[in-house]
């Protein structure tokens, strides 16, 4: 698949259906009885609400011409006793549906969130991160209101109209197909709005989502940007990017803000209409001028729920655009997942073997072809060869990040895609180039390895690293706060740091990719007098290009054009004079 | 930082106003027109009414004059059309507003974003900064698009109805505006109430932000930790936290409306009593009932309204206050106002002044002296956290010295524009960032229209031509944030690549090649040596291979120069150098 950037949109493969809604109900459903709840409490108000006119118009027929104060006040009063009924009822619903609203979003996030904890790397490799980001944050809000009171609105406003319509054709029959033939009128001209709109807030969310992605990129890259003194080019393009925003909102709305004076319009004409028809065609005579009365304060009365209805409808195409592409995501297929009978791994003893093993990224480029080896439990192997060879390939595959083209990787002779991930990648500790630190204390990132880690835990852990010492000369030593993009600490810090999150964690088999890079050679070979003593009889796997690092492993296997070419210690590879000879030979300054 | 009252911020949105004020006012002009029109529309289909249906000559009229039906209704459909199409124009003016200002204040954002020193970038979370520009500032297109708009139909509408009350019955309308004042306390209560909840909710939606980028940001720790159980944790209470901060702001709305609605509907109320005994009374005509009774909701609606348009103004409140913060952000590295204009080319002379630098208190560099001459090759190397990246991110003027002077070609770099010394500078860091574009983008990244045999000629350069012309799409490839997809080696050949093609005068590798094989190294320093263009050469490096052949190695310990001098030299010196080259060499000096 295609990578995404912040200059594409991304394309929507499924067409627009109410399906999206249908799906949602699995949010909703769980709170269907407080949506029961809310539809009675709301009908009860609306019953007793119509109460209110018939209290009015006894007061003005009957009371005033007989000039009866005190039942006026009764009335009053009666009225008053109404209002209460409906305020609070409606008010009753109001919170009922507002906690069912937020409660769903809830949910929403809950699922999408946790679904991009099963997501491989590949999907977020694929695409500018803040455009994931907008999905979980922005888009799931956008959607509360549709799914709580939107949907109790469109029963309530349907039932509504539908009680309308029965007495409409109580009173005349022939002026209610009247008044019902602004319908497929109206229908018309919002079948054509729906088409233009739902593309144009597609073409919104699809704007935003790139703007997103490029803010985000350049908050991450401000030190790149400095360095180049790109932030013209820069502006620029955000610029650009922030331009098709306006412009596709503004013509979002075109289309949406249409709606309401589309209804309005309509409405009136069928009033209109109603005049006409019944006074001049029909007649007077035929129909009284009761019944044109009542007809055209029904007609009122259907289009009021009409015009509801619309801007509900609105809020539908405009929001469904983002429920979308929060479905998307949630179906994004996992592709490395638990096996349906997946058991839980023991404890690794730490033998590990690859049979035949292929792999590729991108189909018809492998990257693994055919590798099999054998590792005892206690050994410590590394991986050596040319950038882009497969080292972290191997390494990645033992925590199956991936999952194989053929064959099989084994720990302890069970075939890893059938054991649970959680039991195989909790017992493995992987540090990788690319040392991450979370914002939050010096602490809290060495805890992430261990989630109930004492201080002195965390403590004996930076002091195996080395990483004791500079911690501890910090103002606020292990509490100091860090931020992701820190620069508070070096890069060889970071690396430090991330390194005792992983022994913290007393992974069976250690994986250090490239793990001591930024780190100068001094540091690294006293840590490494701290960490022999802690891996005495546990598998690791080291890929390192300062070949210092490694000279001492149990096995180091050469890996170039898709496999392990050459395979021994150290003495042995030196005595065959092949390729890690002259690596070796090379960095050895004369 | 202060961000000021309610008013200053309020008058920090009129002032962004400039230059779309007309257009506003046009539209606050439209809206005052479609509301008198809501109110005098009725009036027509009334006058239908009286004329042809209940009115005494109705059926005298409809016999001899029917012409006038279809006139006035002509006139009741043709004035809505007018109306909803003023309505249409209405909107869609503030719009057009709201959208001129979102962009115009998004983009200056942007900009100060741009411009802002590293110290800023460490003091912010991305997700905060994510939030103001989005989230934020969408709030604030809403109390332009939407707030003000209500306000002025509140007002319009609840102002001419009292008036023309006021006119027809004065006593009456009396009693009916008797509720005004307990709305206005009401409402006034609430805002007071829902102030800080409004804070409180923004701030809780920043944390979730921030939570959420972080975990897609680090999702190769969380998968390698089989930590994604304790994310959704985190992650949980963020959304809870966020959620209780909705609803509690909601409920307080929820709280006070049914007191505003209960008042609202006092109105009809107190219509019938005080009307009614005035209709009894022979004080007022049914005809002034009727026309008080068609216009209460002229005065109620208003009342409804007028607190969500309070509660949506808190909201744009607590948002502005956090983009303003943004706005006055200055950055503390500005370029001097009389500061020395040098577009072309530096000689590339670089001397450490008697430097020291802290950060947060701490001190990092400590009076350093440094004299790297024209053309140089310099290597820095020292312990972890020795200063080495602090003392080279002083070059780019990424930070400012605390004391002393860092001079380039004999001029304080802080008397030279930031971008014309930046642009002489070709700086690969440490922890390799790539954007997600092709890798022919990211290598042209400092200069968008370098021709494409350059970006080649400096991949090849950097080693990196080889994997690329394997790649499927070769320079087209797009490769993923931060340069995912690729191995460390290949992305620091293609961040060397990126440094490279904008022929500084000036090159700062920082551990540029930690991830790269030996073989692809030796490569690299040939090429490097061979630069067709006169460059002085800052490598910080571990290895000893990618420093021995320095003109000059500096060894950094506590932000202080302990050794200094060529390979050989160090190595009679017997220091740490000379220790470091045994460690590597396998004890062989």
């Amino acid at each position: 698949m295609a990578r995404n950037t912040y200059g594409q949109d991304e394309k929507l493969e499924k067409p627009f259906d109410f399906r999206h809604l249908l799906r949602a109900s699995v949010y909703i459903k769980k709170y269907a009885k407080q949506m029961i709840c809310a539809l009675l409490l709301s009908a009860v108000a609306a019953g007793t609400g119509l109460l209110a006119p018939m209290v009015t118009q006894h007061a003005l027929d009957v009371t005033i011409p007989e000039k009866n104060k005190q039942e006026l006040v009764l009335l009053g009063a009666m009225l008053i006793g109404i209002y209460l009924v409906s305020v609070t009822f409606s008010a009753v619903r109001s919170r009922i549906m507002n906690i069912v609203g937020q409660n769903i979003i809830f949910d929403i996030r809950r699922d999408l969130f946790g679904h991009l904890q099963k997501l491989s790397f590949q999907y977020f490799d694929d695409r500018p991160h803040g455009k994931i980001q907008i999905r979980v944050v922005n888009y799931v809000n956008s959607v509360s209101d549709m799914l709580s009171n939107g949907i109790i609105n469109v029963i309530l406003e349907c039932i509504n109209m539908v009680f309308i319509v029965i007495f409409m054709f109580m009173v005349d029959v022939s002026l209610s197909l009247v008044v019902l033939a602004g319908v497929p009128v109206l229908m018309l001209i919002m079948g054509y709005i729906k088409n233009h709109q739902r593309r144009a807030w597609q073409k919104v969310s699809n704007k935003n989502s790139n703007l997103n992605g490029y803010l985000q990129e350049n908050i991450t890259g401000a030190r790149v940007t400095r360095a180049f003194a790109r932030e013209d080019e820069n502006e620029k393009i955000f610029a650009d990017l922030s331009g098709q925003c306006r412009e596709a909102w503004y013509e979002a709305v075109k289309y949406s803000n249409l709606v309401w004076p589309s209804i309005d319009n309509v409405s009136v004409g069928v009033r209109a209409a109603l005049y006409l028809v019944g006074l001049l065609v029909i007649g007077r005579g035929e129909v009284t001028v009761g019944v044109i009365v009542a007809m055209t304060s029904y007609a009122a009365r259907f289009w009021q729920p009409i015009l509801n209805l619309g801007n509900i409808f609105n809020n539908f195409i405009n929001n469904i655009a983002y429920l979308e592409r929060i479905f998307e995501t949630m179906d994004e297929p996992v592709t490395v997942d638990d096996a349906p009978d997946a058991t839980l791994l023991p404890e690794i003893k730490g033998e590990v073997e690859f049979k035949n093993v292929c792999f590729s990224y991108e189909e018809g480029k492998p990257v693994l072809d055919n590798v099999s080896f054998s590792v005892k439990p206690g050994e410590s192997v590394a991986l050596v060869g040319p950038t882009g060879a497969g080292k972290s390939t191997i390494v990645n595959l033992i925590s199956r990040f991936y999952n194989l083209n053929s064959g099989q990787v084994l720990i302890d002779g069970q075939d890893i895609s059938k054991v649970t991930l959680h039991s195989l990648r909790s017992q493995m500790g992987i540090m990788m180039q690319d040392s991450f630190i979370f914002s939050g204390t010096i602490a809290d990132n060495i805890r992430y390895g261990k989630l109930d880690a004492t201080d002195e835990e965390i403590k004996n852990a930076a002091r195996v690293v080395c990483a004791d010492d500079f911690i501890s000369a910090m103002p606020d030593g292990y509490e100091s706060e860090v931020k992701e993009r820190g620069s508070l600490l070096s890069q060889g810090q970071k690396q430090l740091i991330s390194f005792a999150r992983t022994l913290i964690s007393d992974p069976r088999i250690l994986i250090l990719d490239e793990a001591t890079s930024s780190i100068d050679v001094q540091t690294e070979r006293a840590l490494q007098t701290g960490l022999n003593a802690m891996l005495e009889g546990r598998t690791s796997f080291i890929i390192a290009h300062r070949l210092s690092t490694i000279k001492n492993c149990d096995k180091i296997m050469y890996i170039s054009d898709g496999g392990i070419t050459e395979c021994g210690t150290h003495d042995e590879l030196m005595a065959k004079h092949g390729a890690y000879y002259k690596l070796y030979t090379a960095q050895t300054v004369a | 930082m202060k961000t000021g009252s309610e008013t200053s911020r309020i008058g920090w949105l009129l002032k962004q106003m400039e230059g779309n004020r007309l257009l506003y006012v046009w539209g606050i002009f439209l809206t005052v027109v479609y509301n008198v029109m809501q109110l005098t529309v009725p009036y027509f289909s009334q006058l239908i009414v009286d004329d042809f249906l209940t009115g005494e000559n109705a059926a005298h009229n409809l016999e001899n004059n029917p012409t006038l039906l279809i006139v006035e209704v002509a006139a009741m459909v043709l004035l809505t059309f007018t109306r909803t199409i003023i309505v249409y124009c209405a909107c869609m003016t503030y719009e057009k507003v709201s959208q001129n200002i979102l962009y115009k204040v998004r983009n200056r954002l942007f900009d100060k974003l741009e411009h802002q020193d590293m110290s800023f970038y460490d003091r912010f979370r991305t997700g905060d900064l994510m939030t103001r520009l989005t989230g934020d500032l969408d709030a604030v297109r809403h109390m332009i698009a939407w707030v003000v708009r209500m306000l002025v139909e509140c007002v319009v509408l609840f102002g001419s109805a009292a008036v023309y009350f006021l006119i027809l019955d004065v006593q009456v309308a009396a009693c009916l505006l008797i509720t005004a004042p307990v709305i206005m306390i009401l409402t006034g209560a609430f805002r007071n109430r829902v102030k800080p909840m409004h804070e409180a909710l923004r701030e809780r939606l920043s944390l979730m932000n921030t939570a959420t980028q972080e975990n897609i940001s680090g999702n190769r720790v969380v998968r390698a930790f089989a930590r994604e159980d304790y994310e959704i944790a985190k992650f949980k209470e963020a959304n809870t936290e966020y959620s209780k901060a909705n609803k509690k702001t909601v409920l307080t709305w929820l709280t006070f409306f049914p007191f505003i609605e209960m008042v609202a509907n006092m109105l009809p109320v107190i219509l019938l009593i005080v009307g009614g005994i005035a209709m009894i009374d022979g004080r007022l005509t049914s005809g002034q009932y009727v026309a008080f009774s068609t216009l209460t909701w002229a005065l109620a609606n208003p009342m409804r309204s007028l607190g969500n348009v309070l509660n949506e103004f808190q909201r744009f409140s607590a948002a502005s206050a956090k983009i303003i913060e943004l706005d006055m952000a200055e950055p503390v590295v500005v370029d001097k106002a009389d500061a020395i204009d040098h577009p072309g080319r530096f000689e590339g002379d670089i001397v450490f002044d008697h430097v020291s630098f802290s950060y947060d208190k701490l001190p990092i560099i400590r009076d350093l002296n440094m004299h790297i001459k024209p053309g140089q090759t310099i290597a820095i190397m020292g312990e972890t956290g020795s200063g080495k990246t602090s003392l080279i991110q002083l070059i780019p003027r990424f930070y400012d010295p605390s004391e002393g002077s860092v001079r380039i070609d004999g001029v304080d770099i802080r008397d030279l524009k930031q971008e014309q010394l930046r642009k002489n500078i070709g700086l690969a860091t440490q922890d390799v960032l790539l954007y997600s574009d092709s890798i022919d983008g990211n290598i042209a990244y400092g200069d968008i229209d370098m021709p494409e045999s350059r970006v080649r000629r400096y991949a090849k350069h950097a080693a990196a031509r080889e994997f690329i012309e394997e790649l499927p799409e070769g320079y087209g490839t797009i490769i993923g944030e931060r340069g995912v997809g690729l191995s460390g080696g290949q992305k620091q050949r293609i961040s060397l690549a990126r440094a490279l093609a904008i022929e500084p005068s000036i090159l700062i590798l920082d551990d540029t090649t930690s991830a790269v094989d030996m073989e692809t190294e030796k490569n690299i320093q040939e090429s490097l040596r061979n630069l067709s263009f006169p460059c002085t050469k800052i490598i910080i490096a571990q290895r000893i291979s990618s420093t021995k052949d320095a003109d000059q190695i500096f060894i950094l310990r506590n932000g202080q120069i302990t050794e200094q001098g060529t390979h050989d030299e160090l190595v009679a010196k017997k220091g740490y150098y000379y220790e470091l080259v045994k460690l590597q060499n396998g004890g062989v000096a």
